[in-house]
Order: C-alpha cells, then structure tokens, then sequence
C-alpha cells in the first residue's frame, strides 16, 4: 500500500508546483505586457490589471489538491478502535503485538490494561514476598527468555 | 521569463554584522537566562495537610459517586449516599470544623493564595522585564536601520510588520527593520530555545513531576475564596436528587446479543 | 531501554524480571546527562525525559526481586542525586530497599519503626503510609494493617490503589462484605476497569462458594459482574473463564433456589434458560480462545500462557464430567 500512496502523492505534488509555476508565469506575463502598453502611463496601475487565471490553471490546483489528498489518506496507518470494549479486546488479545509499528517498536504511548496497576498495586509491593517467590522460581530452574530485542 | 523591476538599496554590510547578529545573539542569551531564572524563582508547591487533602477528597469522592453511580447495586447507592449526604450536611469532612458557616476569608489576605499569586508575578516578570529592557536598547541605538532584504516577494500588507520604525512610504516591504527582527526573534525563536533546553522547558517540568507520581500533590480544588462548606451542600444536594440506573440490569441479555461465537 | 521497563514490575514474569535486571549493568553503565557533571557533550545528549526516571524507578524494583542489591542501590543513589532524599516518593523508595535487604523480622520492625517517625513529622505523606501499611502485612499483622488502610482510605477515599489493596486484604481474611463494598468503590473511581469488574465477581464468586444461605444471591451478582466485565473488553478469558465458573454452580443450585429469594440489588437470579445459553456461550468461547491461543494465530497472542492453561483445564474437566 505504501509505494502507491507515495506515487500517488508525488503525482499531487507534481501537479500543484506545475500549477503554480504556471500561475506565476502568467501573472508575471501579463504584467509586463500591460507595463508595456501603458508605459506612459503611470507605473502603479499594474496591481489592479491583473485579470483572473485561465481556467485550465484553476482546474489543475484543484485536482492536485484532491489528488494529493487522495495519496495522503491512502498512506495513512490503520485506524485506533474507538469503542472501549474493542479497543480493551484488541489490549488482551493481541497484547503488545498488536500495537506494534512496522518496524518492530511497540508504540510509546502502550501501557497494557491501563488497570493492570490496581492489582500490581507498586505503592503496597511486597518485594520480600517477591524475592522468596523469585528464589523459588529460580530453584525450580527458571531462565531467562531468550535474546532481548530492546 | 519577465521580470518586475526590483528596488535595490545600497546597504554597508556592516549594518549585518553589527545589528543583525548582535540582535539575534542577545535574544538568544536572554531568552536562556530567563528560563534559568524561572526555573531559580520557582518556589516549590506548598505542600498541603492532612485535613486538607482530606477535604478535597472527599468532595472528589461525593463526585466521583455521583458520575458512576450506575456501576454499584442500588443498594450500596443508597447506603453510600446517605453517609455522605449526612456527613457533607454536618460538616465531617470540613478541614477545621469550628469556622463552618463563617464567610470564606478575603483571598488577598490569605497567605496560601498569595503565594499563588506571587508566583504567577514572578513568572510574568521574567518576561516583562527583559523584554523591556531589549526594545528600549534597540530603540535607543538601532532605531530607524533598514538591515535586511528578505529572500521573497510580500504583499503591501506586510509592511506595517516588518518596517516598524521607518517611516517610507514606498518601500518594498521585503526590506526589513532592526525593531521588526526584534519582533520575529520574540514569536521566531522558540524552537531554538527547545533545542538548548529540552522540549518545554524540562528542567521545569520534572521537578513537577516526582511530586505528582504520588498522590500527594492533588490539584487545588478550592480555590482562594470558596468556602468549601457550600461546596459540600451543593454536592449533598447534587447527590439527593440523583436519579441511579443500575448498569448490572439486564446485562447478562446485552451479552447474548451481542457476543457472536 | 526495553519497552517492558516502563511497566511497573510486578506483574512481569519472573524471567521477564530476570533479563531485566542481568541488563542492569549495561543500563546503568551511563549516568544521565542531568546528573553527571557538566561536559560540553551535554549539550547535544538529549534532553531527560520523564520516562528515564519511571525507569530507573522499575529497573530498581526488578533489581530488588532478582536479589541485584547492587544495581538497586545505585540506581537508588541516582535517584536521589536527581530528586533530593527528601522527596516523598523516595523516602518510600528507600524503606523498600531497606525491606528488601532487612535479613530478619527485627530490623524490619526498625524499618517500621522508621516509618512511623516520618509519619508523625508529616503525616501527609502517602506514599510512606502505603510503605507502613505493606510493610505491616509483611510482618503478619493483617488486622493492623486493615486498621491503618481503613484510616488512609478515610483521608484520602480516591485512592483506587488503597482500596483495591484493602479489598484484598478483607478477602484473606475471609470478610467478603467488606471487601466487596471495597471493590465497589474502586469502581466508582474507574467505571470502566474491565479486570477490576472480573476482580468483583471472583470475590462474589468466593462469597458465593462459602456456602452461607445468601449464597445464590451471591452467585447472581457475580455473574453479572463478569458478564459486565466481558461487555467491556471483547474475548476476556479471565470473564470467560469466570462467566462459565459461575453458571456451572448456578446450574447445579438453581433448581432448589427458591424463586422468591430477591437479591440485595434488587435483581432476581436470571432464569435457567438464560444461565443455559450463558454457560454454552462462554464455553465455546472459551475454547475458541484456548484453540487460538495455542494454535498462535496472529492476533491471539497477548494472553497469558498460565491463564489460558488453566481454561483449557478447565474445559477438559467439565467435557470429562459430560462425557461421564
């Protein structure tokens, strides 16, 4: 998806500087022809004789424009779930997994069940219950999980 | 290609070495001053007493029980409103009891308010004083120089922007003033300061934050001039009144509905 | 720094714990750019961030389960250069250290003690208070620490943590009323805390197994507590797990129920049928989930390995009762 979003952008983009390049060629074209006209008369007319572009430069801004958004949209990454429980669901069932990018970074705003902390409970730890339980853990031939990826 | 016929103005470059840069250079410095200053002016967060933590949250309490009443049986509703309707009533949670149904104290005169104040003066301060000092210095050395020409063309209406202090008529507005650079350094440089002091001014910041991680630091729920005894009656009336809906009803036909296997 | 340091530890598996705290070293090789002494470097080294110090915070805590006391003791010292001793939090932080390495009960109770003259200088500082309160159930003495969570819980009653800590004390001592007005209460400070509805209805669940004769009423409450919690969170194992707990037993009592016993919540006991089509539905999710889990189909892999082997028992001891 990503390649053709970017085209499709690259093409928006191509079209604006296109239709502004010609906007700008236009204006600075007819202002020096009615200088010339009118050199004899004053200088400060130019700013009021400018006439309106041509519609094909108009109709062109705007399918950049669109064009352009068309790229954006299409590039953008897949939406958040907004309903609480789908977005609860997709916490416990896909874990950090699910809220991985493509390049294998979990999202720095993922914390899990945000509720989690109310059975964890840090503030009432008991870190001797902990150690003993640790110990035990070890004894029993525990190890840890293989090659860390931080 | 055409061309409009440009002004050019014959400048000596050493109004760019010893306006611009001097300008830019100053700003900078103060603008890294001041943030070390606020952060030295900057007085701690009173910390607040017991009874006082204690009364705010209680309010909390009574508020937090009427926004989610429905997670809890209407019975425990009942029994939790009647206790705090009663007790905001009489006044239990009340820091000092004794001075309920006095008026609230002036807030100029109270010492915790003031403080409050004193600091938002401080902060205010920081950002008058030298910004004042700095205009008065470029208008009494740099006033009227015409010191840079913008790269790109600008509309008439940039002109009252950007040659403050030269009073020409005709000038095209891509010429700027010394006052003008001044202006755009205030609005423009806030992403230096970013860089050399860490987003948003960190050092401020973090302090702030170790005090918030614990519970200790509640937001100031009154503030100066409230007597938190009306608060209480408001929140007893509030809560007598509350109409309670049980989430619970039903939610076992909700599930069956909705849940797909 | 791994994205697991920025949870709190506790409910890391202790092989999570483990790496993180072999690592330790490595991490704390290079003291924070804030704390060391000026260097030009300093200019261009990032700026600190909140996170870094909520790490050093949890590497700490890993590094005390792990038995690391030298990596917690500095980051420890960090900490302090970086806050002041006198900072709340810290003091917590340092009592906890002190705990951790305590190597029997009487320099605990001097830990205690500690704690109890910080307390009478500033008795406004919580963080010590929940210090003194576990430190408490440490040393056994449960019923002092109810007595002094239900004094914390009365001057600060939107502590959801302290609550959530007091109903679980109440369950170890078996007063599940209490605990139950404690959960309750939880909940009124987060409606929406889908586990601590399950929670809920396990501690229903567990009034409801004691075999009182309110015990029906019980049942029915914690059915909806779990039915609520999975309304909330899409495939929750745990309200799954819950929800299919519950309607067995219901199965097994409603029949001699008698059908006038209103609940306390004004909501009768749900009828047979609806306990039937609940019973089913949970099961077959909770074998979905279980077959998901096991199979690791992408998408199916946050849950917890302990919890979905003990549906999947579940499930085979109530497809070995059909069967018989």
């Amino acid at each position: 998806m990503t390649w053709i979003s970017k085209s499709v952008t690259g093409l928006g983009l191509l079209f604006l500087a296109h239709a502004c390049y010609s906007a700008h060629e236009h204006s600075a074209l007819h202002s020096t022809s009615t200088a010339a006209l009118s050199s004899i008369a004053s200088h400060s007319t130019t700013a009021s004789n400018v006439t309106s572009l041509p519609i094909d430069i108009s109709i062109e801004t705007v399918v950049a424009v669109f064009v352009i958004c068309v790229g954006l949209v299409l590039g953008s990454p897949e939406l958040r779930p907004i309903q609480w429980r789908v977005w609860a669901g997709k916490i416990e069932r896909e874990g950090e997994k699910g809220f991985m990018s493509s390049d294998g970074t979990v999202d720095k705003d993922y914390v899990g069940n945000p509720f989690r902390v109310l059975e964890s409970r840090p503030g009432f730890i008991d870190i001797r219950k902990q150690r003993k339980e640790f110990a035990e853990w070890v004894r029993e031939g525990g190890v840890a999980v293989g090659a860390p990826k931080s | 290609m055409a061309q409009i016929p440009v002004q050019t103005i014959h400048r000596d470059p050493q109004l760019f070495y010893w306006i611009l840069i001097p300008i830019t250079v100053v700003m900078i410095l103060t603008g890294v001053l001041r943030h070390y200053a606020t952060v030295l002016m900057a007085t701690e967060p009173k910390k607040q007493e017991l009874p006082a933590i204690r009364e705010q949250r209680s309010l909390l309490r009574g508020i937090n029980l009427r926004t989610n009443a429905n997670v809890i049986s209407p019975a425990s509703f009942q029994a939790r409103k009647d206790y705090l309707v009663n007790a905001y009533e009489r006044g239990d949670f009340l820091k000092d009891p004794d001075k309920k149904g006095q008026a609230a104290a002036n807030p100029m005169t109270d010492p915790a308010a003031m403080e409050g104040m004193m600091g938002m003066m401080k902060g205010n301060m920081a950002m008058m004083i030298p910004q004042t000092l700095i205009m008065g210095w470029i208008n009494a050395f740099f006033s009227g120089f015409v010191i840079i020409r913008l790269p790109f063309p600008l509309t008439i209406k940039f002109k009252s922007m950007l040659q403050a202090g030269v009073g020409t008529r005709d000038m095209d507005p891509q010429w700027m003033s010394s006052i003008s650079w001044y202006v755009l350094c205030i609005f423009g440089l806030q992403s230096v300061f970013n860089y050399l002091l860490g987003s948003d001014n960190a050092a401020s910041q973090m302090a702030q934050q170790m005090g918030q991680m614990g519970p200790g630091a509640g937001a100031q729920m009154f503030g100066p001039g409230v007597d938190p005894d009306k608060q209480f009656k408001a929140e007893a009336e509030n809560l007598s009144v509350l109409a309670h809906e049980y989430t619970l009803e039903g939610v076992e036909d909700r599930l069956l509905e909705t849940v797909r296997v | 720094m791994s994205s697991s340091l920025s949870h709190p530890p506790a409910h890391l598996p202790p092989a999570v714990a483990l790496r993180i705290s072999q690592q330790a070293p490595i991490t704390l090789r290079n003291p924070p750019s804030v704390i060391s002494s000026y260097s030009i470097s300093s200019l261009w080294s990032a700026a600190e961030t909140p996170e870094l110090w909520t790490e050093y915070e949890n590497l700490m805590l890993s590094c005390l389960r792990t038995g690391d006391e030298q990596s917690a003791h500095l980051c420890l010292e960090r900490l302090t250069e970086r806050f002041g001793a006198e900072n709340e939090k810290l003091m917590a932080l340092r009592g906890l250290f002190q705990e951790a390495i305590a190597k029997d009960d009487a320099e605990l109770k001097q830990v205690l003690e500690e704690y109890e003259n910080i307390l009478t200088k500033d008795p406004s500082n919580m963080p010590v208070t929940k210090r003194r309160i576990a430190l408490l159930k440490t040393l056994d003495k449960t019923t002092e620490a109810i007595t002094a969570l239900n004094e914390f819980v009365d001057s600060s009653p939107t502590d959801a943590e302290a609550w959530a800590e007091l109903a679980d004390l109440y369950v170890g001592q078996g007063m599940y009323p209490q605990a139950v007005f404690a959960m309750e209460e939880v909940l009124l400070i987060t409606p929406n805390a889908w586990n601590i509805h399950a929670r809920l209805g396990e501690v229903l669940f567990m009034a409801g197994s004691t075999g009182d004769s309110s015990a029906d009423k019980y049942l029915g409450d914690a059915l909806r507590r779990f039915c609520r919690s999975i309304e909330l969170c899409d495939d929750y194992l745990r309200g799954y797990y819950g929800l299919k707990l519950t309607t067995s037993k219901l199965l097994s009592i409603l029949p001699q129920a008698s059908r006038q016993s209103k609940s306390d919540s004004g909501l009768a006991l749900p009828d047979l049928k609806t306990v039937e089509r609940l019973n089913e539905t949970a099961t077959a999710k909770l074998s979905e989930i279980v077959r998901k889990s096991v199979n690791g189909e992408p998408g199916w892999g946050g849950y917890e390995q302990a919890e979905v082997i003990a549906a999947k028992a579940l499930l085979d001891s109530s497809a070995a009762k059909t069967i018989r």
